[in-house]
């Protein structure tokens, strides 16, 4: 399983602070895009197509591009906003 | 502890009283207190009227914030020869003038005091896992990184500051 993690208007989008999501074949963080269809709303799914969201695994900012391992901890970032 | 992710207000003298004991050798400290502004929203240049503002709402993604504090911490500390660094961070509900977050830092020598304090609150900005919300009377509003913050934090890596 993938723990998924979503923040900020991301997380308002998702209804949830987090789902878990089956690896299957899912190998890169953007496989996601379709590993969340049907555990997530539409509209999320829609806001995240165009990756401008930010992603990290196991706590490390990875890209969209980070490989993905059973057991992972995925966070899809929105741009910080701190300080 | 470097890094407190604070629900509550702080005060800042603790962390300059905790900063002298922790580098009693150290010649300078410099602190950074950023508080919040009486709100004009900050997505008013955005939109001809200015949203109301009452208060901010931050999250962060708790383990993640800590490690990207503490790593920032650690680049600062190396390149700016820091002796100690303290770094506080609001989350929760904050209002107007209210203190958001602290960096304070000491060192040998002022220069690089001011450089480190000013490299970690560029990075904590463009790099830390905070997102603030802008909540009023017209409704929420989730706030994006500003461009000048993201060039402020770039500039850090052209310029390879020498020991001064």
């Amino acid at each position: 399983m993938i723990k998924v993690l979503f923040f900020a208007h991301l997380r308002e989008l998702a209804g949830a602070d987090a789902v878990e999501v089956p690896l299957q074949e899912m190998t890169v963080a953007s496989d996601l895009l379709n590993g969340l269809q049907g555990h997530v709303p539409q509209a999320l799914i829609d806001e995240l197509q165009d990756q401008s969201a930010m992603v990290s695994i196991n706590h490390r900012y990875a890209g969209w591009e980070g490989q993905l391992q059973d057991g992972a901890e995925v966070g899809i970032l929105p741009p910080v906003s701190g300080g | 502890m470097d890094v407190i992710i604070a629900t509550e207000d702080f005060s800042a003298q603790e962390y300059y009283e905790s900063l002298r004991q922790a580098a009693p050798q150290a010649g300078a400290i410099v602190m950074f207190v950023g508080l919040v502004r009486d709100f004009v929203g900050e997505s008013a240049s955005e939109s001809k009227t200015a949203p109301s503002v009452d208060y901010l709402e931050l999250e962060h993604y708790p383990g993640m914030t800590e490690a990207l504090c503490q790593e920032i911490i650690d680049q600062a500390r190396e390149r700016f020869a820091l002796d100690a660094v303290r770094v506080v961070h609001r989350v929760g509900k904050v209002t107007a003038s209210e203190q958001i977050v602290l960096v304070a830092v000491a060192s040998t020598h002022r220069v690089r005091a001011f450089e480190g304090a000013e490299f970690i609150m560029d990075y904590l900005k463009t790099r830390a896992t905070f997102w603030k919300k802008e909540v009023g009377a017209d409704g929420a509003n989730w706030l994006g990184m500003k461009q000048a913050d993201h060039d402020a934090a770039l500039r850090w890596e052209k310029t390879d500051v020498q020991p001064s």
